[in-house]
């Protein structure tokens, strides 16, 4: 949507009436704008403008137009781009989010940082109030942004389907962006705890040197003193091999089934530290006679939205969707085993980024389990299995909310004879990916995970269970419980 | 087909709660799926089955088809409601036609209370037919069914000396205005008002969940225990109503698990009952409701998922049907970020709310009901959707899906659209549950009925 | 003999506090009288257009350039009244180019700026513009909030010893010995007067009486025994929940209907249409005129189509031509102003009226009179309302730094100095708790009582001071909210008839945007006033008394 040359945001060839203010309806830069040139349109029109001229005007006037071809061959559906997500060079609008806001204050009733830190307004306030109230010149989000754990609970409690999460996360990129002092400690900190992956990568090169600085008290301690990492948590243990490592080793996919592909998504933790979560996955599948990708891939990203880095989510964004749309491309459905990686791909791409194809992959990104429930009979599988009488604590991730599976696990092992799943209930865990290591919201997290902590206590399960991995970091460390995958039970049940 | 259940129930509000559970009583295997957290959290935590006969448009000179103009500002002598009502199942029969208490009969009604006692601790008011009067946020009082524990010790009809306490920081209410609105209602009470600085300790703008989150845990406030520093701040003003405060009413805020006891202790610490005056959203009474509802759904062995919209249907040809289709609904499908996943069930419960809860949507072209595309009867004119006096006798608010007294949902010519589908709750037409205060009965009596029919219907 | 006052104005819109303003600063002893709240008639229903001129540029320069005059004036003089938008004329396919290059002529020869934009550029500015828009003219419009400019103007006057006095209405115009001598006024329900009851009339004899009432201009001429021909013409105005834009956006044809969005505070209001009618009070609200405003607009902003309108409302237009115009089409009366003097027009001394002309101009409208009455007074201090900032307009510029003191959330803090100005202090030092009372609009109760002291019980006039009750729910959680904060001063009954009044009056604008979501908001409202708060029922005003003792007392525990 410029009238000038796109590759050039710099560009000094216009100059406004006097009076009339100087830049676009933000006056911020792209807060994710690509540090790289973007191409222009081969027609020369913005996708919006595009998309008001193909008559799209008459039904749906905020639908961009056909984007091109999906990576499964067929048209791109124009209904599915959202208006708000083709500004490629500004940063978003999404003051008309409010639109569906009526005030029912559900959002601000549903948020756990909200029930136990007063210092922080809730989502009704964070998201519709406070962009609803933005005019062109203003350029100062409320710094409690930083307060939002991003655990996305208020989308499901929204009655009206607000963008809450969106809004939050656009605002608290903006929020770093303009704001926050590049150079301070907690900028700093936040980068590298949104960057996990980066880490990860060098430390699983010599994993055991890796975990023997980790677990030393003086790194706790130092993590804390000099970047604001709080000490009072262990790190998490490093794979001795990770997973790709493993799979690389075993020759790749076992199984040739090009009717039945899934693309793994396997994540940072499960490659790093869990990989038996991610051999459980690749049992299960194979056993069901699926055929296992595994593309090249980085974050999803998860870590990033929460801090407001949006610069570098978008940059392993575009890797994973070249990568996972070519997978697609190839017949496969994406599976992710962590549920945070899988709410990343379904909703905060399409979202928050404009790539082509990013349509495409969330709508062919599911859970592991989940995927399982609609394709296989996995009852009827589950029927004869018989397990070594395990009882389990289970806790639904929040971002496993939002798609639909807070139950899913309850569900799937509820009539598996020698196996007890119990929910623990509905509240948040509380560490919320990075949320839970910075030294400042540590005691809130611990608050929050309060009632999670007791009603594991309560339940007759000595081990968790949870999809996501930093969940069952925080279950552990409330509980001292060993913490499972259902993907584990599921392999223990179903493969041989 | 992978996902498939006898009874499928859309919509997690007091509705399809109730249908969940009627039809898992009856023996079926019970799916419910809501798209969002139910609209509990905004409603009061009443159950409210028919507080009053509201005046209708005949009687009023509100003529929605004429044009508005600049001077009919609607303000005007408004007919007298029939009520407050003390026996709300006799009053039935004087409701108009359509009315969902009409198709299904007061047995239902009884029916779906009967359910309610049962499945859901912690409410009173089943001793008796009677509505009881419950003071509210505004200043008055209004009948309902039944209330929570919670609420009790502050009905209307008790004679025992009130004091109402608000709070400097929250806006709702002004405790004085309520008290003086109070008695002039002609309550047989002497009832007092005041303002105190508690939570002092939280920001002005707290979300009720942290205030109540810090009486349940009885966190400390500047080194005093919540509990004790609230009592603390209400003590001296016990004689500001005549006769010494035997009962003290509170903004519905005090505590969420560990409500009961919240209160059992302030009610020590003042030596004086203690009381909830329910409020509108954000509801904490409302939220508990919710939270109970859902622990008896669990208890009952339904399965239950709430994140993911019903975007579509598939009729018995493997097709949506297209527009104005009718015939049994197969599966419904369920949208998972861009993919259509079958849900295959024998019988269909649609309880996904009216405006509000967003069962029933609108555009300037007109109303329909986004799931399954019934039909929903509305004047083509949109100008006669509404009427000058705003809390008058609205069109709108019954606006809703028609059917017969099995709740199956009608066509535009008056025939059954889906035989395998019933309505329940906010999604019918016909009620207008805002000024009649039956919302909750209405969800009650269609719900069981809804749930029995689609579990007989599973049998067939 | 000696007379309660010297000048006697009657009208509180713009005109009338202006002229209030300038004869008070001018030393003249001056009373107001306004029979609603300020703003009551034509001011407070339009769209806050601050004119560049760019509108008349073509069809009427004169105008056009006096709005280019004042625009700079106001800028200036009125800073936390108007926010610097901008404007564009924007350019469809089929609107003729012979126009567009007229109007730029027409801008050029009146000394507006204005700048050519390409399509691309445009939309640059605007976003959501549409695709197929060629290009547009940039110019200096501004929206300009009338409320708080006409509160700033009288609250001047009264600062210089004016009297101001809303809720008053003339009743009747004195005439003694064929001389205008004053007003007989009935003082209505309105702020708190330790002096007057409500209901009670009051003579005020003045050496001069200025009749600024606008649409009403010839029911008081009436009164007078004059004849003034206002043709009272009524335009619709519809307000998004949202700002769809940031800039005023015109269309570039003659003018016609639906060719304005404006952007006013949190939102932005599309208008508008030219209807004559009959009487200024009592005129139809059609749906043609709301949805001829979606579906016109959308041609300039598709998103329109789909979003969310909040209310619509109408404005009457108080055109005047001089007898024997005889103008057929509304739309072609004059937006010029006319001072008449019934001495020289009618034979009836000691009244002016002044009529015709628009808000942008409201200060050279009322040096013009100002100038006038003062040369019949004898009085002769010269007009220095252009030079003097407004109250509230005084230094702003580190206000916003200072907007941290307050313990407010930033953008609560923000909202509430962009429309306190340098009253912004003042207002939000309070002691205890500052709650915000409106949460759509971010008006925390400081704010409010500060409108009730101006204001009294009249809610609807705290309203228009604030914005609350003015966002997204239009007032169905904080109509109460702001009812409660009367109890201070008023009683609990009178806080309720407030209330009353102010639901009512909110209802009244949305009942034309019943659809969508705010239809799901109207439900939701009507839930919670009448189910949760039972204010239809609310037994104090029902006739029957309750038997309390017929039902449940919670004396048989299960």
């Amino acid at each position: 949507m410029t009238g000038h040359d796109d590759s050039d945001p710099e560009d000094e060839e216009y100059h406004p009436a006097p009076g009339v203010p100087r830049l676009g309806r933000d006056e911020q830069e792209a807060v994710y704008g690509p540090d790289y040139t973007v191409d222009p349109p081969e027609d020369g029109i913005d996708p919006v403008s595009r998309a008001a001229a193909t008559g799209a005007a008459d039904s749906e006037p905020d639908v961009a137009p056909d984007g091109g071809t999906s990576a499964t061959g067929g048209d791109l559906d124009p209904d599915d781009y959202d208006a708000v997500d083709v500004f490629d060079t500004g940063a978003l609008d999404l003051r008309d989010g409010s639109d569906s806001c009526y005030k029912c204050t559900s959002c601000d009733t549903s948020c756990p940082v909200a029930e136990v830190d007063d210092s922080f307004p809730g989502p009704k306030f964070q998201g519709p109030e406070q962009w609803r109230l933005k005019r062109k010149e203003d350029a100062d989000i409320d710094p409690s942004i930083t307060d939002c754990s991003n655990c996305m609970r208020c989308d499901s409690a929204c009655p009206s389907s607000v963008p809450l999460s969106q809004m939050h996360n656009e605002a608290r990129g903006e929020y770093v962006d303009e704001q926050m002092e590049k150079l301070s400690t907690e900028y700093v900190r936040n980068r590298i705890l949104s960057n996990y992956r980066f880490f990860a990568a060098i430390a699983s090169k010599t994993p055991r040197l890796a975990n023997f600085v980790t677990g030393l008290s003086v790194t706790q301690w130092a993590g804390e003193k000099l970047l604001g990492i709080t000490g009072e948590r262990e790190f998490p243990d490093f794979a001795e091999e990770t997973f790709r490592e493993w799979w690389r080793k075993r020759g790749g996919a076992r199984v040739e089934n090009p009717e039945k592909r899934v693309a793994y998504f396997h994540g940072c933790y499960a490659n790093y530290n869990t990989p038996e979560v991610g051999k459980a996955m690749v049992r299960v599948y194979e056993s069901f006679g699926y055929e296992v990708m595994v593309p090249p891939q980085q974050c999803s990203g998860t870590p990033m939205f929460a801090n407001g880095m949006l610069d570098d989510a978008r940059r392993h964004a575009e890797t994973n969707v070249e990568e996972l749309a070519r997978a697609i491309g190839e017949g496969a459905d994406v599976i992710a085993s962590c549920t945070s990686c899988s709410l990343s791909l379904r909703q905060e791409y399409p979202e928050l980024f404009d790539l082509h194809g990013i349509e495409d992959v969330a709508e062919h990104t599911f859970e592991a389990l989940e995927y399982l429930r609609i394709h296989e009979d996995l009852r009827g599988e589950l029927a004869d299995a018989e397990l070594g009488g395990e009882s389990f604590a289970y806790h639904a991730p929040c971002h496993a909310r939002n798609q639909g599976l807070a139950r899913q696990a309850i569900e799937t092992f509820a009539d598996v004879d020698g196996v007890a799943v119990e929910d623990v209930g509905d509240s948040c865990s509380g560490i919320s990916g990075t949320y839970g290591w910075k030294a400042e919201k540590y005691e809130t997290s611990m608050t929050i995970g309060a009632e999670m902590f007791e009603h594991m206590e309560a339940a007759a399960g000595e081990v968790g269970m949870t999809e996501c991995p930093t969940c069952a970091m925080q279950m552990e460390h409330g509980t001292g419980y060993e913490v499972k995958h259902p993907l584990q039970v599921l392999e223990a049940a179903v493969v041989d | 087909m992978a996902i498939a259940s006898d009874v499928l129930v859309v919509g997690g509000g007091l509705a399809g709660a109730t249908a969940a559970l009627a039809a898992a009583r009856e023996g079926a295997d019970v799916r419910l799926v809501s798209h969002k957290q139910s609209t509990l959290s905004q409603a009061s935590g009443l159950v409210d089955v028919l507080g009053y006969v509201p005046h209708t448009r005949a009687e009023a000179d509100d003529d929605p088809t004429a044009t508005p103009t600049a001077g009919r500002t609607g303000i005007r002598d408004r007919p007298d409601p029939e009520g407050p009502l003390v026996d709300p199942f006799a009053a039935v029969d004087r409701l108009p036609e359509g009315h969902p208490y009409r198709l299904v009969g007061v047995d239902a009604l009884r029916a779906g209370l009967e359910l309610f006692d049962d499945a859901v601790d912690g409410y009173r008011g089943g001793h008796t037919d009677r509505n009881a009067l419950v003071p509210t946020f505004g200043g008055t009082v209004k009948p309902t069914a039944r209330y929570p524990e919670s609420v009790a010790a502050g009905l209307a009809s008790d004679a025992r000396p009130m004091l109402v306490v608000g709070f400097r920081s929250l806006t709702d209410f002004d405790a004085r205005q309520v008290a003086a609105r109070l008695e002039a209602t002609g309550v047989p009470f002497p009832v007092a008002g005041v303002e105190v600085a508690f939570p002092a300790a939280f920001r002005d703008d707290a979300a009720v969940t942290r205030v109540a989150r810090a009486l349940d845990r009885d966190e400390a406030i500047d080194g005093t225990p919540a509990r004790r520093a609230l009592a603390a701040a209400v003590e001296p003003h016990l004689d500001a109503v005549e006769g010494g405060a035997a009962r003290v009413g509170f903004p519905a805020f005090l505590g969420d698990d560990a409500a009961p006891t919240v209160r059992a202790e302030l009610a020590d610490h003042l030596g004086a009952d203690v009381f909830e005056i329910p409020m509108g959203p954000p509801s904490l009474p409302g939220l508990r409701l919710e939270d109970r509802l859902y622990a008896a759904l669990e208890d009952a062995g339904v399965r239950y998922e709430t994140g993911n919209p019903v975007v579509g249907r598939e009729l018995a040809d493997g097709t949506d049907g297209g527009d104005g289709a009718s015939g049994r609904v197969e599966a419904l499908l369920v949208d998972r970020t861009g993919t259509e996943v079958p849900y295959a069930a024998e019988a269909v419960v649609l309880a996904t709310g009216g405006l509000v809860g967003k069962g029933i949507h609108s555009d300037r072209e007109g109303v329909r009901e986004p799931v399954l595309g019934c039909h929903v009867p509305h004047p083509a004119e949109r100008y006669e959707w509404y009427v000058d006096d705003a809390l008058g006798d609205q069109p709108y608010a019954r606006f809703g899906v028609d059917t017969d007294d099995r709740l199956r949902p009608l066509d535009a010519d008056g025939a059954v659209q889906f035989p395998n589908v019933r309505v329940a709750g906010a999604t019918l037409g016909g009620a207008d549950v805002a000024r009649e205060k039956s919302a909750s009965g209405v969800s009650l009596a269609t719900g069981l009925v809804a749930g029995r029919e689609a579990a007989a219907e599973v049998s067939r | 003999m000696r007379r309660t006052t010297e000048v006697l104005v009657v009208g509180g819109g713009s005109t009338g506090c202006g002229i209030a303003r300038d004869l008070a600063t001018r030393g003249v002893d001056v009373t107001l009288v306004e029979k609603g709240n300020l703003t009551h008639g034509t001011t407070g229903r339009m769209h806050g257009l601050l004119h560049s001129g760019g509108r008349y540029a073509v069809s009427d320069r004169a105008s056009a350039r006096e709005c280019i005059e004042e625009n700079d004036v106001l800028r200036d003089i009125a800073a936390h009244c108007v926010e610097e938008t901008g404007g564009l004329f924007v350019k469809r396919p089929e609107d003729e180019e012979s126009y567009f290059e007229e109007k730029l002529a027409g801008c050029r020869a009146c000394d507006i700026p204005a700048e050519v934009l390409s399509g691309a550029e445009a939309r640059e500015r605007e976003p959501y513009l549409a695709t197929d828009i060629e290009k547009a003219i940039a110019v200096p419009d501004a929206a300009i909030d009338p409320f708080r400019l006409c509160v700033a103007n009288a609250a001047d006057a009264a600062d210089h010893g004016a009297r101001v006095a809303t809720h008053a209405e003339v009743t009747d115009v004195l005439v003694e010995a064929g001389e205008v001598v004053g007003v007989e006024v009935r003082h209505g329900d309105g702020p708190r007067k330790a002096t007057t009851e409500v209901g009670a009339t009051e003579r005020i004899t003045a050496d001069h009486v200025v009749n600024a009432t606008g649409a009403w201009a010839g029911q008081l001429g009436a009164m007078a025994g004059v004849d003034i021909a206002v043709r009272p013409s009524k335009g619709v105005m519809t307000v998004m929940n949202t700002r769809q834009v940031d800039t005023v956006v015109n269309r570039c044809r003659p003018k016609g209907d639906a060719d304005i969005v404006v952007p006013h505070e949190t939102a932005c209001i599309l208008g508008t249409t030219d209807e004559e009618v009959d009487d200024p009070e009592d005129y139809p609200e059609e749906r043609w005129e709301v949805d001829l405003l979606v579906e016109q607009l959308a041609e300039l902003l598709p998103i329109l189509r789909e979003a969310r309108t909040l209310r619509s409302f109408w404005g009457v237009r108080p055109l005047y031509e001089p007898p024997g115009t005889g103008t057929e089409d509304p739309t072609d009366i004059t937006r010029d102003f006319f001072l008449l003097d019934h001495a020289d027009r009618d034979g009836l001394p000691g009244m002016t009226s002044i009529v015709g002309g628009k808000l942008t101009t409201y200060r050279l409208m009322a040096e013009d009179i100002t100038d006038h009455v003062c040369e019949k007074l004898g009085v002769s201090a010269s007009c220095t309302t252009a030079d003097k900032s407004l109250p509230g307009s005084d230094d702003i510029r580190d206000l916003h730094d200072r907007m941290d003191e307050f313990g407010l959330r930033s953008p609560v803090s923000r909202r509430s100095a962009q429309r306190l100005g340098s009253r912004a202090d003042e207002v939000l030092d309070v002691d205890g708790p500052n709650p915000v009372v409106c949460e759509c609009e971010a008006v925390t109760r400081a704010e409010v009582r500060d409108a009730i002291d101006g204001a009294g019980r009249d809610l609807n006039a705290v309203r228009l001071r604030t914005r609350a009750a003015m966002g997204t729910c239009q007032g169905g959680f904080c109509c109460h909210r702001m009812a409660a904060e009367l109890e201070s001063e008023f009683d609990a009954s009178e806080a309720r008839a407030s209330l009353d009044e102010l639901y009512q009056e909110r209802w009244k604008g949305q009942r034309h945007a019943c659809w969508g979501e705010q239809l799901s908001q109207a439900m939701l409202n009507h839930m919670l006033h009448a189910t949760t708060m039972n204010r239809d029922g609310d037994p104090a005003r029902l006739d029957d008394d309750i038997d309390f003792g017929a039902f449940d007392g919670g004396d048989a525990w299960p």
